[in-house]
């Protein structure tokens, strides 16, 4: 007989970089579903201010830099404090790219790294400390990407990054001996942040070249990410890749 | 920081597609697409252009996107030293 006890859901959840997108849905949705939230971001948008007030119990919103590991282990603590420990991580902080390897700064390279890595490998070990260091059991969920997994053009260290996310999904989870499931959701290319660099043709390429003939939203990660966080399905370790079976 | 002016930038793109056994077109409404210059042959005229001003070009790749012809490519390399 097993002693195998499942990892609860989580109750208190942390996401990084919530001001919009992906990471705004996250939090609008697991607040409607009576989860307590925290996020932060360099900017409290308006967004997460009407959260805010809708939900003035259950949420607990700040300005940090993720990259700013002082302030946003002050802004765990607070959150401690106001909602209780923290059992559930979304790594969703991130900046991108658009420039190719050869015509990109050493300087812009140390960006995106110490922003789409270091940050949530540091978060990641602060928020674990004091789980761990309490008997918890807990979740952890990385937004990493189909970059991380394919090549693209115009992405070298963005995709590094998100490859090394993935990579450190696999030996967190490994090395939390399911204490805490460790999982990332790996999106394809979001119709609105590809709009902003493709023209409209491009993007009507690309949808049509995806099996599902649609390109990913945010709305289309949301569900994989709740039920990571929230449902019993002993999954972890695992980069699941939602982009519409663009990438097969 | 020293630049280049088109001319010399010219004579560049003459270089990188003369090595290609190409000939680089008088008419500076050329397309690209015609003469087989393509997203690596700009990055190796930026580099030798870098060589030439001592100083590193970095710049985002949404304006390669809409280069269509060698003016296109002249235009964008003495806008992008200006920056």
């Amino acid at each position: 007989m097993s002693d195998f006890e499942p990892v609860p859901p989580a109750s208190v959840v942390l996401v990084s970089g919530a001001s919009r997108g992906l990471g705004l849905a996250i939090v609008a949705d697991l607040l409607e579903r009576g989860v307590k939230v925290a996020a932060f971001a360099r900017t409290v948008t308006p967004e997460l201010e009407k959260l805010a007030s809708k939900y003035p119990e259950e949420a607990h919103f700040g300005s940090v830099d993720v990259t700013d590991e002082k302030a946003a282990q002050a802004f765990v603590k607070e959150v401690e404090a106001r909602l209780g420990v923290i059992d559930g991580l979304v790594n969703n902080a991130a900046i991108g790219q658009d420039s190719l390897h050869v015509h990109t700064s050493s300087d812009r390279i140390a960006q995106i790294i110490e922003t789409n890595l270091t940050a949530p490998l540091v978060l990641t070990r602060f928020v674990l400390r004091r789980l761990i260091g309490k008997g918890l059991k807990g979740r952890v969920v990385n937004v990493t990407s189909i970059c991380g997994q394919r090549g693209y053009q115009g992405l070298v260290a963005y995709s590094a990054t998100k490859g090394g996310l993935d990579a450190a999904t696999r030996s967190l989870a490994r090395e939390l001996g399911g204490r805490v499931l460790v999982n990332a959701v790996a999106p394809g290319f979001f119709a609105s942040e590809m709009s902003a660099v493709l023209g409209a043709n491009q993007l009507e390429s690309i949808a049509r070249r995806t099996p599902s003939g649609a390109m990913t939203t945010p709305e289309d990660v949301v569900p994989t990410v709740r039920m990571l966080l929230l449902e019993q399905t002993n999954i972890n370790g695992q980069s699941i890749v939602i982009d519409g079976g663009g990438s097969i | 920081m020293e630049t280049l002016d088109r001319p010399a930038i010219r004579k560049l793109m003459g270089e990188v597609l003369a090595v290609q056994g190409k000939t680089l077109p008088a008419d500076d409404a050329a397309k690209l697409a015609d003469i087989g210059f393509r997203s690596l042959d700009f990055s190796e005229l930026a580099l030798r252009v870098e060589d030439e001003i001592g100083d590193e070009l970095n710049f985002e790749a949404a304006g390669l996107r809409s280069i269509e012809t060698i003016g296109d490519v002249l235009d964008l390399l003495v806008e992008i030293q200006g920056q």
